[in-house]
């Protein structure tokens, strides 16, 4: 029997998971990414692996995506994983009347938290606000957005798929009667068009999916969702640091090599295609960054950058709406057979995403196969360019 | 930043497929503290469709976006524009030297990536494996803990391959380890790992160096490779005496 | 994605390409000039030495021309890269055994001022000695 073929837009997180997923069940797999891996929201996510704290009083769905997902990642790529954890800091007594809510909502979602006093917090991470009036740790990491994506990458890869980098998807392929039997595609490097027939197409292009459907005239409810984070050129805790309040801007600031990154805000637009780094978002995370960590105020600016996080759900202000993900089978949806969509979520829960889509087109094909991502070591990220 | 505008013109390496290679000239409006990579996306994004070149982290944590800038290795997700041109000047933008081109300005680092797998160079390591301060020298003695265990994070070399584009003697030994490759051994040292000194005491290992200290000049990360290279031939020297001793 | 396998590099030329390069790097550029130099001095160096075997009277008629201004800027050449190249190679010597890498280029500096002093020691004694 020939194996099914899966077409993958996009070689983001989602994309590359996708692709891991469904080789390991036996799909094959081309992946079509118009640039390189990661070049797009996932590339330049702020590095937080999620203990999903951050969600536990207004989110809960996510929250629990988060904790579960944290582990796993920690143990099938550490290699892409500072796994040093993260501190929750109450400053002002506003922040203090969040101190409740967060204790009840990680304890439903069973997220692990341990109160500390301000002085432990200081003992543990110097270079905090020393106003703060308490603070709790949380098993919060930081990860290398190439890294963790190639690590996904080189292990589908070694199963077979197939990635065409710098190839556009031009159109998409249909039978006549309007569902999509595949892509055509134009490879950038060497300027040259082909086409790629398969038996179904994985739409995992994040704030761009409405790109791909409206080649087949559908839309889908998606809000990109901009946000600017900004490096700082000095590592000033070894824990990821997160404001304890509600979610708003800058308030979270994390380690990452030798860097302090801090992040970030929330502006909703139309194309996700280029969108400059404003000004005034870099001084306001600046502002608030040094409310939780005054040194990044004398610390160096090493760079400054803009990720378009897609948001399911037509103009809601961005932090209101949900941070988990969705997977559309357009047969369903519009009719049109061939096509599913996958959008939403967040990097922490990149493997689960690949998990729900990758069960929903094996529910379309009648396969009955188990997903094994969450039990299977990921190859080194090097593996991806060395065989 | 200000409200300062410059007129800067990037002149682009294109090369597609076999087409012989050929320099396009794009001119920009820019903010001189915008960085060269937020230029080149631009030119991308509202110029020419057909460009391409390699990115993703924007903020020097991820090694993707090296590139040629006015004939120097940069890192170029954080070179700001004000400190490579001037206001009407121009920017030179080339793909790596000694990788093949994939297209334009992409290259194919497999060489480096094989070698880093070679020394089994670490992505992440403990917090006392590198200082976080000053140029290649030796570990801290002090270290914190957490709660008992050691501190992981990423490793400063983000693989980007600056160094094995600026060493002059890259390009012509083509399987010379090369300066990331060689610091990656330095790191792990000779003494707790034996295997990596056959690995590195040979012609195309750290004897092929000539010491031009290009790939310290260029190093986005504080690596060193430069200082890195001297070290392990010192420890090479130092372990190979002890052999003969052992032996005899 | 086919990958071209051939390196984008001039080979070479690369090695004498200055454009952007460092304190170091010029360092290197001058170290390979200086042992080319060298070596083609060396079969120059040889063929005169044949010169020898065919007595005194071809040994004579050498030794007028190497008295011509043409050659004896060619054998301060000689001495400049001798020099240069020698004190060059202590240099990464020393920094070789981990000494004194950090200041790799303060000794470039030392040994491009060496260099000097000697040329023009030599030079005056040259000038002085015909």
């Amino acid at each position: 029997m020939s194996k099914l073929h899966a077409i993958v837009i996009g070689a983001g997180f989602t994309g590359v998971a996708i692709a891991h997923d469904l080789a390991l069940r036996g799909f094959a797999v081309t992946v079509v990414e118009r640039g390189p891996i990661v070049n797009g929201t996932s590339g330049r996510t702020h590095g937080l692996l999620h203990s999903g704290a951050r969600y536990a009083v207004n989110d809960q769905e996510s929250a629990i995506e988060c904790i579960q997902e944290n582990q796993i990642l920690r143990l099938i790529v550490p290699d892409a994983i500072e796994p040093n954890g993260g501190l929750f800091i109450g400053i002002t007594d506003e922040d203090m009347a969040y101190r409740e809510k967060f204790i009840e909502g990680c304890a439903a979602c069973r997220i692990p938290i341990k109160e500390l006093t301000p002085q432990e917090a200081l003992r543990l991470e110097p270079n905090l606000n020393p106003k703060l009036q308490t603070a709790f740790t949380v098993p919060d990491g930081t990860f290398d957005p190439l890294r963790l994506a190639l690590a996904f990458a080189a292990s589908a890869k070694s199963n077979g798929a197939v990635f065409h980098l710098y190839t556009d998807v031009v159109d998409l392929l249909t039978d006549g009667q309007g569902n999509i039997v595949g892509v055509k595609a134009w490879d950038r490097a060497t300027d040259k068009r082909f086409e790629i027939r398969g038996d179904i197409v994985v739409n995992a292009t994040g704030a761009w999916v409405g790109h791909i459907t409206s080649m087949a005239g559908i839309s889908v409810p998606i809000t990109p969702t901009p946000g600017v984070m900004v490096a700082y050129d000095q590592r000033l805790t070894q824990r990821a640091i997160n404001l304890l309040n509600k979610p708003g801007d800058g308030d979270i600031v994390l380690p990452q090599r030798r860097m302090m990154v801090v992040g970030t805000t929330s502006f909703t637009i139309e194309d996700p295609d280029y969108v400059p780094v404003y000004e005034d978002h870099v001084q306001l995370m600046i502002e608030r960054g040094s409310n939780l960590i005054p040194a990044l105020r004398q610390t160096k600016e090493r760079g400054a950058y803009m990720a378009t996080r897609p948001l399911i759900g037509a103009s809601a202000p961005g932090r209101s709406i949900s941070r988990t993900f969705k997977a559309y089978d357009h047969k369903e949806t519009d009719n049109v057979e061939g096509l599913v969509t996958i959008t939403g979520g967040k990097a922490t829960t990149l493997r689960l995403m690949a998990e729900k889509t990758v069960d929903l087109i094996c529910k379309k094909f009648n396969l009955n196969i188990p997903c094994t991502t969450a039990e299977t070591p990921l190859l080194s990220y090097r593996k991806f360019y060395v065989n | 930043m200000t409200e300062e505008k410059w007129t800067v013109k990037f002149v682009i390496f294109r090369k597609k497929g076999d087409q012989p290679p050929r320099y396009d000239s794009y001119v920009l409006e820019v903010d001189p503290d915008e960085y060269v990579i937020d230029g080149v996306e631009r030119i991308w994004a509202f110029h020419d469709r057909s460009l391409i070149f390699a990115h993703a982290c924007h903020h020097s944590t991820c090694g993707a976006c090296g590139m040629r800038v006015n004939d120097v290795e940069k890192l170029t997700c954080i070179t700001k524009i004000r400190d490579v041109t001037t206001n009407g000047g121009s920017l030179k933008i080339e793909p790596l030297r000694n990788f093949p081109i994939i297209g334009d300005l992409v290259v194919d680092m497999t060489r480096m990536y094989a070698a880093m797998d070679r020394v089994h160079a670490k992505a992440v390591h403990p917090l006392s494996a590198a200082p976080l301060e000053g140029e290649g020298i030796r570990p801290p003695k002090d270290v914190p803990r957490n709660n008992g265990d050691e501190y992981l994070r990423l490793a400063d070399c983000i693989e980007c391959g600056l160094c094995i584009s600026a060493c002059p003697v890259a390009g012509t030994a083509e399987n010379y380890l090369g300066p990331a490759v060689l610091a990656a051994a330095q790191l792990q040292g000779l003494k707790h790992n034996p295997d990596l000194l056959d690995l590195v005491d040979c012609a195309d290992g750290l004897w092929r160096c000539h010491s031009a200290y290009e790939c310290t000049a260029v190093c986005p990360s504080n690596v060193d490779p430069g200082w890195r290279i001297m070290d392990l031939r010192r420890q090479v020297v130092g372990e190979r005496i002890k052999r003969w001793f052992v032996k005899a | 994605m086919d990958t071209p396998k051939k390196p984008n590099t001039r080979g070479i030329l690369d090695w004498f390409d200055p454009r952007g390069r460092n304190v170091g790097g010029w360092g290197f550029i001058i170290n390979r000039l200086s042992a080319i130099g060298l070596t083609v001095y060396l079969y120059l160096h040889l063929y005169m030495l044949g010169k020898l075997a065919q007595g005194p009277e071809a040994f004579d008629a050498f030794i007028e021309t190497a008295k011509q201004p043409a050659i004896m800027f060619g054998e301060m050449l000689v001495i400049i890269a001798g020099l240069y190249h020698g004190l060059n190679g202590l240099r990464i010597a020393l920094n070789s055994f981990g000494i004194a890498v950090p200041a790799q280029r303060q000794l470039l500096y030392g040994v491009v001022g060496i260099t000097l002093i000697g040329t023009v020691v030599f030079g005056v004694r040259m000038l002085t000695a015909h």
